[in-house]
């Protein structure tokens, strides 16, 4: 809504305000925002919107089809599984636990990341260039290889497969906030504040974070694609989630069993897993290029 | 815009979809004499003697290695093996077995045997298990569940070389299943040759891995998780009809064996899921056999442990869960309800054994009485390959889990690797597990035996690791007479006594089943243990 | 350029050793049996206990275990596997190759389709053969792989039935083992039907690329078209332009090099991800390679195999990294560091 405006003064939109303008131009990208923004709400509110407990097993409807199907019935939306148990029910907590999860996963890595990263870059004496290329180069480890070591050691379950993805994703950010910071400490605006007498701590908090703070939120919804795929495919491999967890890789790799008789089993938490990964991947680009734009115009 | 010089995407595609093109077209088989079975999982060893897991019988008893004695896969009589004929003394104590002459070894490229078979190879084969001093008995492990738990080694007084195709077997009292025993899929004839050659080049332990039998197929490679590769045996005694080639695909999904049996890769599949059995039967070019099948699938409480050393505990949990249930979402009804041990193809069968029905109030009651708090938590061990007796344990231990929680007992479930998950079952680490038993041979005394008597709790097959001397005399008693009345109702009064103790509970007897490609013939579902593929043929 | 090759030089070096090192430390931190853990030995007595602790220097200090851990990496004296005794060294030399293999078909197949479309899009900006490229290939690297690979088994597999579903030629050809790259293999093996048998190893290969190819595709186009497209507004490019030179003109002599450039390191330290998912995918179609044997590993929690699988596998992606790191450096030494990130 345009408010009355007396002045005849140019309307300046902040830099934030400026990219959702930017973001909302694009319908590919606001549709990827919507869907992420349902994922969202279904993980916030998963018990309530479930119609049934995803653990009560039926044993007298076995491998229901879903509702559309000729013989179906419409008081389990997407079909049973092989224990009776609601398929949209359990299908509502898995994508909770897979989303749910991986977004407490890059939370703690851009914390962890951006924290190691802004001492790193500001404190000069760390600055020993093999250190940096030892790190970056072990940042090349494929996280399932780290994913696989921590099971051995720990053993399987969702909160072993949640560290050792966290592990992985951490360096990234470091690497990140690292070069910028870095970048960021030769410019005038930052000696300015030096001369005015602020701490390390004090210019990095008030005046590189916030400038920051684009960059990282891009970086993060990459990181947000990697661990979805991650802890549904440690899933899948019976290596993360562990029954009566239900999550989206987990539940597909169950679904294996009865592939042949119930093909949407396969179908729906791989169709979630991707879903997910697209939406994200969809906002981040139109992030970015909304990005992009702004510091075009 | 100008064009540049690449290639327009509708090209490109076309390339791709050319690619595909140039490498599909219905599969066709090549022209290799070869049967390639998808088996379930890895065997321990390649000698039966040593593990009476069923897997390592399908991979060894009948395709390497022969007995001295065999059943008959359709009628259950006993055969002559490589024993041609035997006698048994009046008194019943000693057995004369005569041998086939000219029986050839595998030559292979590890051992190039250089006599035929002669009583020293059954002397070895026997006296390995039996004699706790020869020097071969420790090797790879010195148990041999099937024998220890059958007490066998104690029940031979001598086995002798009369000559050398002449052997003489004298037990301490007469025993009705001896000979039932020897043709089992465990009693196999190894060489003493290639024993003893490997003792003089200090790697015994490879008389079990790399194995020489006299059997239809010689052992060529095995590479864990993924094959086993058998050649045939040329100079084999008996007339066969089988492949030059046998492989064992080991595929541990059931699901991945199905796939694979539909794109042909697979001619015959160990343990299809119930839930395809209907898919199976639809499709022309894919056969099912099925059988009923002497087995018992049953959920043991570890007895050793508190507080399921408590009968009153064991009892409830039995009353706590549905059985009607699990049969119908486990076995999808193709299985019959098990009241006791042995199911009704067996002449001991008790058609009117007593048993628990669902009653989760009476088991809280009991629970109480026992002294188990609201919220105990115990664990379930679900096997983690499928059986005919248990074709999904892990889908059981879930519908049990739901069951006892109403009755306010947490269970977790535990499932890892089969080879792993029986050496800790053997060592006593579960609460309870859901497992079973497949015969080996149609007597009675082969269920209540090594399920439940004292001595086979140290050899691993007593899952419920329960010891009671009064059932251990009945079946010692059942086993002096060869009159059959006598004989069931001694395993009448070890079923009351089962169902007074609850040391397992009995849940299904199930039809067994084996899938094949529709031009695969003769291969039989062979009810008394491992697969056998001496006479399959695929026909053209 | 020889203090920069010292540089990395001592960089691997320094990076092998770290890893040696954490793979050094892991048997302590399994659970089990510590001697069982480095030996894959589970010892029946007392003096086989002692003899194997002696053999293993486990009576002597932890820097003594420490140069015989190296000293029998070196002598590929890798221990034997806990589950079957088998020899890891063998196990390793023959599944590794095997993942190398698929890595390379992806590799060729995302490289050979991925550049071209990316270049033809990025050049074709904004139009509507531009904007499907864009938007397959964000659907392309939104995949999770390992449904992909379903997807594909249900249909060419079951419903089609073109295609086999495992392993990596069909056993009926019994290929001895000798470099573990089948295709060499084949050549060198003395079965009657190589051309057969070349045939059925390409059938077999096809969908396990397929899964994987799909994604990294996807990504080489995306990396490719953006590359381009800032090439293309550079300066000097609207200069030619504007001096009347052709669009092929422009873009076969600047255009070309100076947006592969940059690109070919991202894409070269996409191999990372890239023997993930190849990881994932062989469990799924059976292909017997090191992801399939180590996730085995765990399952049968074999810990000896999965301390020299791990060992291996990171030993080869950091080495990757780092050569290809020194590589672009030695080339372009003016160049900030390729980031990872830029996607």
């Amino acid at each position: 809504m345009q408010r009355f405006n007396l002045y005849q003064e140019e309307y300046h939109p902040s830099p934030l305000v400026n990219i959702w303008l930017e973001f909302r131009r694009s319908h590919i990208a606001l549709s990827g925002f919507v869907l992420l923004v349902l994922f969202l709400i279904i993980t916030v509110f998963a018990p309530l919107l479930a119609p049934y407990s995803p653990e009560l097993q039926n044993t007298n409807a076995i491998l229901l089809p879903p509702s559309w199907e000729p013989n179906g019935t419409i008081a389990h939306l997407l079909g049973t599984d092989g224990l009776g148990r609601d398929v949209f029910s359990r299908l509502l907590y898995a994508c909770r636990t897979t989303f749910g999860s991986s977004l407490v996963i890059v939370a703690i890595s851009v914390f962890i990341g951006v924290g190691v990263g802004a001492l790193a870059g500001v404190l000069s004496g760390l600055r020993s260039s093999i250190v940096n290329h030892l790190f970056d180069s072990i940042m090349s480890i494929p996280t399932l290889l780290i994913a696989i070591v921590m099971v051995a050691i720990l053993g399987t379950g969702l909160f072993n497969a949640m560290m050792a993805i966290t592990l992985a994703l951490i360096p990234q950010f470091v690497h990140q906030t690292r070069t910028y910071v870095r970048n960021e400490l030769q410019k005038d605006y930052v000696l300015l504040d030096r001369l005015d007498g602020a701490s390390s701590r004090r210019i990095f908090i008030f005046s590189i974070l916030p400038g920051m703070v684009e960059l990282i939120v891009v970086q993060a919804t990459i990181a947000l694609s990697v661990a979805i795929i991650d802890i549904s495919a440690l899933g899948f491999l019976s290596l993360g989630a562990q029954e009566p967890t239900i999550e989206l890789g987990a539940s597909l790799s169950l679904a294996l069993d009865v592939a042949y008789v119930a093909p949407w089993l396969i179908i729906l938490p791989g169709m979630c897993i991707f879903l997910m990964i697209l939406s994200i991947n969809v906002v981040g680009e139109g992030l970015r290029s909304a990005l992009r734009n702004r510091l075009h115009h | 815009m100008q064009h540049s010089a690449f290639l327009p995407p509708k090209l490109i595609c076309l390339a791709m979809v050319s690619v595909l093109m140039f490498g599909c077209g219905k599969k066709q088989r090549h022209d290799v004499d070869a049967i390639t079975f998808c088996s379930e999982s890895n065997p321990g060893s390649f000698n039966p003697q040593l593990d009476t897991s069923s897997t390592t019988a399908d991979a060894s008893a009948h395709q390497i290695y022969d007995r001295l004695l065999e059943f008959n896969p359709t009628n259950g009589l006993i055969e002559p093996g490589l024993a041609s004929s035997w006698l048994v003394s009046e008194d019943g104590l000693t057995y004369t077995f005569q041998l086939r002459q000219g029986v050839a070894f595998h030559s292979t490229n590890y051992f190039t045997p250089m006599r035929t078979l002669n009583a020293d190879d059954v002397l070895f084969s026997i006296n390995r298990w039996r004699d706790a001093n020869h020097p071969y008995h420790d090797v790879n492990g010195g148990s041999y569940p099937y024998f220890d738990s059958l007490r066998l080694d104690q029940r031979l007084k001598s086995v002798e070389r009369i000559n050398g195709y002449r052997v003489e077997i004298t037990l301490f009292t007469p025993d009705s299943s001896f000979l039932a025993n020897l043709a089992t899929d465990f009693a196999v004839i190894l060489s003493a040759e290639y024993a003893s050659k490997l003792m003089d080049i200090g790697r015994p332990a490879d008389l079990d891995r790399l194995p020489i039998g006299t059997g239809p197929y010689k052992f060529r490679e095995f590479r864990q998780n993924q094959y086993i590769r058998f050649e045939r045996h040329t100079d084999y005694f008996l007339p066969t009809s089988g492949p030059q080639h046998l492989m064992f695909d080991i595929t541990a999904k059931s699901s991945l064996r199905m796939a694979k049996l539909i794109t042909g890769e697979c001619d015959a599949v160990a343990f299809p899921s119930q839930s395809d059995l209907s898919v199976i039967e639809e499709r022309t070019d894919l056969t099912l056999l099925e059988k009923p099948g002497l087995n018992i699938g049953f959920w043991a409480f570890n007895t050793s442990k508190a507080p399921f050393d408590n009968p009153k505990v064991r009892q409830a949990l039995a009353l706590a869960v549905d059985k009607t249930s699990l049969l119908d979402a486990v076995y999808l009804g193709q299985a019959t309800r098990a009241k006791s041990l042995v199911p009704s193809a067996s002449w001991a069968y008790q058609s009117n054994a007593k048993e628990y029905g669902y009653n989760p109030v009476r088991a809280r009651e009991l629970l109480d009485e026992a002294g188990v708090p609201y919220n105990f938590a115990m664990n379930v061990w679900a096997m983690p390959v499928q059986r005919a007796y248990n074709p999904n344990a892990l889908k059981m231990a879930q519908l049990i889990k739901s069951y006892l929680s109403d009755v306010g007992v947490t269970v977790n479930i535990v499932s890892y690797d089969w080879n792993i998950f029986r050496e800790n079952l053997r060592l006593g680490m579960h609460d309870s597990v859901l497992i079973g038993w497949n015969a080996d041979n149609g007597d009675p005394d082969n269920f209540y035996r090594p399920l439940l008597t004292c001595s086979a709790i140290p050899s691993g097959t007593n899952r419920a690791m329960w010891c009671n001397p009064q059932y251990d005399a009945l079946v010692d008693q059942a086993l002096l007479t060869d009159d059959f009345d006598k004989r069931t109702a001694l395993y009448h009064q070890a079923n009351e006594l089962i169902f007074e103790q609850m040391p397992l509970v009995p849940i299904a007897h199930a039809l067994q089943y084996q899938a094949v490609r529709s031009d695969i013939y003769n291969l039989k579902i062979n009810p008394f243990g491992g697969i056998r593929f001496d006479d399959v043929e695929r026909i053209k | 350029m020889i203090k920069l090759f010292i540089r990395y030089l001592n960089l691997i070096v320094i990076t092998i050793f770290t890893l040696i090192f954490l793979s050094f430390l892991l048997p302590f931190m399994f659970p089990g049996d510590l001697l069982s853990n480095i030996s894959g030995i589970v010892p029946q007595t007392n003096e086989q206990r002692l003899a194997l602790e002696h053999a293993y220097k486990l009576d002597q200090s932890i820097f003594h275990q420490f140069g015989f851990y190296i000293e029998s990496l070196l002598n590929g004296n890798w221990g034997v596997s806990l589950a079957d005794q088998a020899t890891l060294y063998n196990e390793v030399r023959i599944a590794f190759p095997a993942t190398l293999e698929l890595v390379c078909y992806a590799l060729v197949v995302s490289i050979v389709i991925g550049i071209p479309v990316g270049f033809m899009s990025g050049l074709k900006n904004h139009n509507p053969i531009d904007f499907s490229v864009v938007t397959f290939s964000m659907v392309g690297y939104s995949f999770p792989v390992f449904w992909l690979a379903l997807i594909f088994i249900t249909i060419f597999c079951l419903q089609l039935e073109w295609l086999p579903i495992s392993g990596r030629v069909d056993l009926l050809f019994d290929i001895p083992v000798d470099t573990g790259f089948l295709i060499i293999d084949i050549a060198r093996s003395s079965i009657e039907n190589k051309h057969q048998a070349y045939m059925d190893a390409l059938q077999h290969s096809i969908l396990p690329t397929a899964s994987v190819a799909i994604v990294t595709t996807a990504l080489f186009v995306r990396f490719t078209r953006r590359s381009i497209m800032d090439v293309m507004n550079k300066d000097y490019i609207v200069a030619a332009k504007s001096r009347g030179f052709t669009q092929s003109q422009i873009f076969f002599k600047h255009g070309l090099k100076n947006a592969l450039l940059p690109i070919l390191p991202i894409l070269a330290l996409q191999i990372s991800t890239l023997i993930t998912n190849v990881m994932i995918i062989e469990t799924i179609f059976s292909w017997p390679g090191i992801g399939r044997w180590l996730i085995q590993a765990i399952y049968q929690q074999d810990y000896p195999a999965i301390r020299i699988g791990m060992l291996v596998v990171s030993l080869f992606v950091m080495s990757m990294t780092i050569t290809i790191e020194f590589i672009t450096r030695a080339i372009d030494p003016a160049r900030e560091r390729a980031e990872s990130a830029a996607l």
